[in-house]
């Protein structure tokens, strides 16, 4: 059994001042968290960070190149085009996402059975597994026969391919993520409205304000923290999150003709279809990098992510 | 508010429970970073005799089960005569072939000593110094039963460093019905590339396609791709090992494809695991002709037994010459891997002894397992009644004479290509401008290669 | 017992209350209808996959006796609970342990540490896959539960949050604790935990989905067939069954229903959860 975990018997019996047994417990009690960040996430970080000044073979051939990687970079045009999507990807998602997250929250926001139910069903597509998403959709929007493809002759469309035109397939994979995610911001948003005080709209009531004057002069200055929180979250999980990785790989591999792909699916094409470890290494550096920079910047403007409105 | 409490209290429980076990884990999980930690470091024993991970992707529980049975019986076969064992593992074919799990073991010196390759992959790994040459364990005799054109992607320097199980041409299988339904028959098969996109328009319906040509980028569509460059007489290197990708042959292979998509016969989208796989696509009614290889035989008579096809060879553009390609996996072993000598042994064992055992293990893969063409002289003549009549005789006869060998590339090359097609075919680009661009980015990366002959 | 309104007064509420319901239900329709899609299917012979009818005509059980007698799904599930659940357990209580402390005790370089926890939120597993791996093997944890495990816990997002949750309590609340003599172990886990239920069960479902969820990692670090969880045995049945829509689909269901389950079963405690634990 590790000590780590019962720091009690410890200061109960030593005769440290009250600052320092502060300080030690607050240590053991980051420890454990810490640690495990370090070697799993934080080691593997630096590991890679170091991997881009190297030509990495994929089979253990290791070799010093200095910033080659970087410049390699610079003269890829398929790096440009693969940040050019992650951009309109995320330019997309991330306001998609936090209209959507913020409107469902408003409608449902009513605590009833009815809206029990509503909210359970804008949530569901959240519990479903990607690889089961993907395949569902592919199913549904395949040409000619999908489900949703047999709907746009009767819009008048045309014979809309999905997935399988360059100019439609990145929308086609935004509005999913925004399917796939919005139950999710609606909770955030759900909790953020849970916090402003009911009284604000009673009082508002009796000056006579409407609808939309409420919402605009009450929920949405209100609603800064959780807007904030919400708009850092989402571009992080466009740029570089899993699901965001998830969805878009096993819906079209970054094709056609590389109209989706992001750049975090072309660090993954190089590393494991190619094998040029150290040249994914150095995009997912740049990546990590520019995410930090923005986030940096949310961090200083929340003064330390607390989000108070006070 | 019961439940709450039931999970509460069950989570109380739990919680102990699993704080216990983490904490040891997390400890044990450290220590053995540090120090080898016996309690939950039992798997690197590199002893010589644990058994050799043998790695594909033929799974229990498939639709196919004489393919898995063969790789068990291979490996219990080869257990039962030798002291060092032979372990199969399985990767779900999507993360095989286009997945993190090989890359990741391999980067890690942690890779499989047997594994099977197809020939887009065998620079990467040759080229990486994991493949074991296998040429001293093939006996002359049984080197000679391959024939050089079979061998020649898995060779490099005279040195054969991977085993072929099957030899699988391309074609095009249509569906008897969609033909019928149309009023045509098999003597209305198109014999060029005109005639097959007037046909492809001609079987679309609102609910089904002509044509279908892979649409997903990825190793298999420029492997499907190549026969038409190759028909017009292109290649994507010269003599001189520059780039040959800028010519009309590229220009008018592109458009092929660019035109089957934009007339509306060919899809934007396949079915399925991909255009390899002809149950989902051309059984389901997606499609009325697929262009698909040889292993569609066996996957049609698994899982649409009363699909009735036929099948007819790649058509020609006016200017050209029949020629399909062939592809196929390979067995290899791993070099670098806990014995390769053995691996090494294993392969030439299970496919490459005139041993009576290993001829029939071919010729039973190819026909029994799969509808492939055996690699191998003596496994296509132990068969040769299979060989002579149906689906399986008309490729044979007409269709296999004139396959090319799928051509081994470096990723990178394979990405050039991969992106002109693309672009071509789905993007709506212009094809000469397209031949033009990747032949620019093929000569850039050509002239700084270094490794094993691109073929 | 229904309260006024938040943004409409009394007389506009009736008609606006049922043009408002209408229009969630409808949304609400349209969102689980991919899902709904994949039930049918699942309940449809082979030759109805694509037929644009959502009721199958004939429903069957047959594909779901199919799915389970062929692939041994109820393993693959078992290792996935195991895996979700203990992943669950012990990360929520690590990340409690950590938000107590960047939250409420004083010690030097706490920003400092919290900042650096806050960074890793950047790194997702794609890019350090590869390191990663390399770790956990030299672990000697490749092809065990402990490598599925352990790698998974450490997240900052769960960190984050309930740092944010015990900046939100009044300081009062331990005070009474420390009057009696408590040491720090004794108010985290006799007051503060107590305290962390709502929050904790909010946060206990996101984990367990993201876990049940997760595909790449223990693909890559297990390939014993005994260690695969059910995504890695989706997948796999996914490239086998690649034309039978009515298996895919039938298997995607059994893999769906845990979490849709467990949503519904416990969605009145994971809404009020969400709601009372600040998670914003």
């Amino acid at each position: 059994m590790s000590t780590s975990v019962r720091p009690k018997t410890k200061f109960r019996h030593s005769r440290l001042s009250a600052r320092n047994r502060e300080w030690i417990a607050g240590y053991l009690f980051v420890l454990p968290d810490a640690l495990g960040l370090l070697v799993f996430l934080g080691l593997p970080m630096l590991l890679s960070l170091v991997l881009g000044l190297y030509d990495v073979d994929g089979f253990g051939a290791y070799r010093f190149v200095g910033m080659a990687n970087y410049t390699k970079m610079m003269r890829d045009p398929l790096f440009w085009q693969s940040a050019k999507v992650t951009a309109l990807y995320a330019l997309m998602l991330v306001p998609l996402l936090y209209v959507c997250g913020l409107s469902l929250a408003l409608l449902v926001q009513k605590t009833n059975r009815f809206n029990g139910v509503i909210r359970s069903m804008f949530f569901a597509p959240h519990m479903v597994s990607l690889i089961v998403v993907a395949l569902v959709w592919q199913f549904l929007v395949v040409d000619k026969i999908g489900v949703l493809s047999r709907l746009t002759p009767a819009l008048g469309l045309g014979g809309i391919s999905f997935l399988g035109d360059p100019d439609y397939a990145l929308f086609t994979v935004v509005a999913v993520s925004v399917w796939f995610l919005m139950g999710y911001y609606m909770l955030i948003f759900l909790g953020g409205l849970q916090d402003i005080p009911a009284m604000y709209y009673e009082a508002a009531t009796m000056d006579g304000a409407g609808p939309i004057a409420k919402f605009w002069y009450i929920t949405l200055p209100l609603l800064k923290p959780t807007s904030f929180f919400v708009i850092m979250i989402s571009m992080v999980a466009a740029v570089a999150g899993s699901q965001a990785f998830d969805i878009i790989w096993v819906m079209t591999g970054g094709g056609p003709a590389n109209s989706t792909s992001v750049l975090i699916v072309y660090i993954y094409q190089q590393a494991f279809s190619f094998g040029a470890f150290g040249y994914a290494a150095a995009m997912a550096s740049i990546l990590v990098i520019s995410l930090m920079a923005m986030t940096g910047l949310m961090f200083l403007l929340t003064r330390g992510g607390r989000f108070s409105y006070e | 508010m019961k439940n709450r409490s039931n999970l509460v209290a069950a989570s109380g429980k739990s919680r102990r429970e699993f704080l216990r076990n983490g904490a040891t884990f997390a400890a044990a999980g450290l220590a053995g970073g540090l120090s080898g930690f016996p309690f939950i470091n039992r798997l690197p024993v590199r002893a010589q005799d644990a058994p050799l991970k043998f790695w594909q992707f033929y799974a229990p529980g498939g639709q196919v089960k004489p393919q898995v049975e063969w790789f068990e019986k291979t490996v219990a076969d080869w257990n039962a005569t030798h002291d060092q064992k032979v372990e199969l593992e399985f990767i779900p074919n999507k993360e095989y072939i286009n997945g993190p799990k090989l890359a990741t073991a391999f980067a890690s010196g942690d890779g499989p000593d047997i594994f099977i390759i197809s020939p887009g992959d065998f620079l990467r790994y040759y080229n990486g110094g994991v493949l074991q040459d296998l040429t001293p364990y093939i006996d002359e005799k049984a080197r000679a039963d391959f024939p050089e054109s079979v061998l020649a992607n898995r060779m490099v320097d005279g040195k054969i460093f991977g085993l072929p199980m099957e030899v699988e041409p391309m074609a095009m299988f249509y569906s008897i019905k969609a033909f019928e339904d149309a009023g045509l028959n098999e003597n209305d098969v198109p014999k060029t590339w005109d005639e097959l996109l007037e046909l492809g328009k001609k079987l679309t319906t609102p609910e089904r396609y002509g044509l279908l040509f892979q649409t997903a980028p990825g190793y298999y569509q420029n492997f499907t791709w190549y026969p038409f460059l190759w028909q017009g007489g292109g290649e994507f290197q010269n003599a001189e090992g520059k780039s040959a990708f800028d010519s009309p042959a590229t220009v008018q292979a592109l458009k092929l494809w660019q035109d089957a998509v934009n007339s509306g016969a060919a899809p934007r989208q396949v079915l399925g695991n991909g255009a390899n796989d002809s149950v989902a696509n051309l059984a389901s009614g997606y499609c009325a002709i697929q262009n698909v290889g040889i292993w569609a035989i066996s996957q049609l008579k698994n899982n649409a037994k009363d699909f009735p096809y036929g099948v007819f060879r790649l058509p020609t553009p006016a200017n050209g010459k029949y020629v399909t390609v062939g592809g196929g996996w390979a067995f290899v072993a791993n070099s670098k891997g806990k014995n390769p000598e053995a691996a090494g042994q294993f392969c030439a064992w299970a496919l490459a002894s005139m041993d009576q055992g290993s001829i029939d293990r071919v010729a039973s893969w190819c026909t029994e397992a799969k509808s492939d063409m055996p690699p191998r002289d003596s496994a296509l003549k132990a068969r040769e009644a299979a060989f002579s009549e149906g689906i399986i005789g008309q490729f044979a006869k007409e269709i296999h004479p004139g396959t090319r060998a799928e051509p081994r590339v470096p990723p990178e090359v394979y990405k050039i290509i991969s992106d002109a097609v693309q672009q071509a075919m789905l993007g709506g680009a212009d094809p000469q401008a397209t031949a033009t661009t990747a032949s620019q980015r093929l000569d850039a990366y050509l002239a700084s290669y270094s490794g094993a002959p691109i073929l | 017992m229904s309260k006024p309104s938040l943004y409409f007064s009394n007389s506009q509420v009736t008609a606006v209350r049922l043009i408002w319901m209408t229009v969630a239900a409808i949304l609400a329709l349209m969102t689980v209808f991919p899902l709904l899609w994949m039930v049918s299917i699942a309940f449809k012979g082979a030759q109805e996959s694509f037929s644009p009818a959502l009721l199958p005509s004939a429903p069957t059980w047959s594909n779901f006796v199919y799915v389970l007698t062929e692939v041994p799904f109820i393993r693959y599930m078992l290792n996935s609970l195991f895996v979700s659940v203990t992943v669950t357990v012990v990360a929520l209580f690590f990340h409690s342990m950590a938000g107590y402390a960047l939250a409420r005790l004083r010690f030097p370089g706490r920003e400092l540490i919290f900042l650096a926890i806050f960074s890793t939120l950047l790194v997702s597993l794609p890019v350090v896959i590869v390191p990663l791996f390399i770790i956990v093997r030299a672990m000697g944890m490749l092809n065990t539960y402990g490598g599925i495990i352990i790698p998974s816990i450490f997240n900052a997002f769960g960190i984050f949050l309930l740092r944010q949750y015990y900046l939100s309590l009044p300081r009062e609340i331990e005070e009474a604790a420390v009057m009696d003599g408590a040491g720090y172990w004794r108010i985290y886990w006799s007051v503060i935990l107590p305290l962390s239920k709502p929050i904790l069960s909010a946060l206990a479902i996101l984990f367990f989905l993201a876990n049940w969820n997760a595909f790449l990692w223990p693909l890559t670090v297990a390939s014993d067939q005994k260690f695969w969880v059910v995504q890695v045995g989706i997948a796999n049945f996914k490239s086998e069954y690649s034309a039978a829509w009515n298996y895919m689909l039938a298997a995607s269901t059994i893999v769906a229903i845990p979490t849709l389950v467990l949503f519904l079963v416990f969605q009145r405690q994971i809404m009020d959860s969400i709601k009372t634990s600040g998670l914003k």
